[in-house]
């Protein structure tokens, strides 16, 4: 009798279920040796929370191992890899993502380099156009006659074949 | 030319320090949960000595004071007599203990040597704790009687934080 009400309390546990938070699978059940694939590459683009800047995949850590628990369970029952992400985004916020969204202030994440780089290109580009089109450097100015004897001395020596 | 080039340094040098600035003295790990302000995942829960299941939609109409923590976690050995002490004060508020990645005897005995003043649950594959977006232990959910979430505090609770938080599920 113990061991049943027992049993039926385990049966009773029910954990926050994904259905709820992001709905029905959107794709189809991943398994063998794909699923490990498909795991590990999910896993790399989210970030462990109690780690410095790992991937759940790469972090030793039990909440890590659970979270790559959850991918690898979500994509056994057919959730898109998208969904998996909103999944955890839900209840981490975006700081679980190793490559954030385009959106917000995160744009900037993506523009700013782009744009860094397209004026440096700009710059260097219209620095190159400029030396192009100077002057060929004016050939020597022709010497004026000196009286200095030093200078007479250093012509007469540099003129001599 | 090197005006503009004078300008442009200056504008990015001024966006990198106002950025470091806005950032200095904010603790990097304490990180704003989305769950605030929406409903609480559901879960049931067993319950660790008694083998009872609480599910936290039947603790409706109470502001639940959810609170995740583990034996291997220093911090929790500091949190927990705030907790029961705060749990024995406040018989309207319900105190509830979720441990994940540990063992039922450890939790046992850690209750037995420092007393429990509510009930302390097993979430043995952290699935519960995924679902609340939990980072580390020991961190604590505030939820209103409606069973949306108020407030989060990550790290050990003091009596004032506590009932700071508390406050705004009782608004």
């Amino acid at each position: 009798m113990m061991a049943m009400l027992v049993l039926l309390a385990f049966l009773q546990v029910k954990v926050p279920d994904a259905a709820q938070i992001i709905g029905p699978p959107a794709g189809t059940p991943v398994t063998g040796a794909q699923l490990e694939r498909r795991t590990m590459e999910i896993s790399s683009e989210l970030r462990c929370p109690v780690c410095q800047g790992l991937a759940i995949g790469d972090s030793p850590s039990i909440m890590a191992a659970n979270m790559k628990a959850q991918v690898r369970e979500l994509l056994e029952r057919g959730y898109t890899e998208t969904q998996i992400l909103s999944y955890f985004e839900k209840s981490y916020g975006q700081f679980v993502l190793l490559k954030p969204k385009f959106q917000g202030v995160n744009a900037l994440v993506w523009i700013l380099p782009v744009l860094a780089l397209a004026i440096g290109f700009i710059l260097v580009m219209s620095k190159a156009k400029k030396l192009e089109t100077a002057p060929a450097k004016a050939s020597p100015t022709p010497e004026e006659p000196t009286d200095d004897p030093y200078l007479a001395r250093v012509r007469e020596m540099v003129d001599k074949p | 030319m090197n005006k503009t080039v004078l300008i442009v340094g200056v504008i990015i040098v001024a966006v990198v320090i106002f950025v470091l600035f806005a950032g200095l003295g904010k603790d990097p790990s304490i990180i704003d949960s989305p769950l605030i302000g929406k409903p609480a995942p559901p879960f049931a829960l067993k319950a660790v000595g008694s083998g009872e299941t609480i599910d936290l939609a039947a603790l409706r109409g109470k502001p639940v004071v959810l609170n995740f923590w583990a034996t291997w976690c220093g911090p929790c050995y500091e949190e927990h007599p705030t907790l029961v002490a705060n749990a024995r004060n406040l018989p309207n508020v319900q105190f509830v203990g979720v441990v994940f990645n540990d063992e039922e005897d450890k939790i046992m005995r850690f209750l037995a040597q420092r007393g429990t003043a509510y009930p302390t649950l097993l979430d043995t594959n952290g699935k519960t704790a995924i679902a609340y977006g939990v980072g580390g232990v020991p961190e604590t959910y505030f939820i209103n009687p409606a069973g949306t979430i108020v407030a989060k505090y990550a790290g050990p609770l003091s009596t004032e934080e506590l009932q700071a938080n508390l406050a705004k599920a009782l608004r």
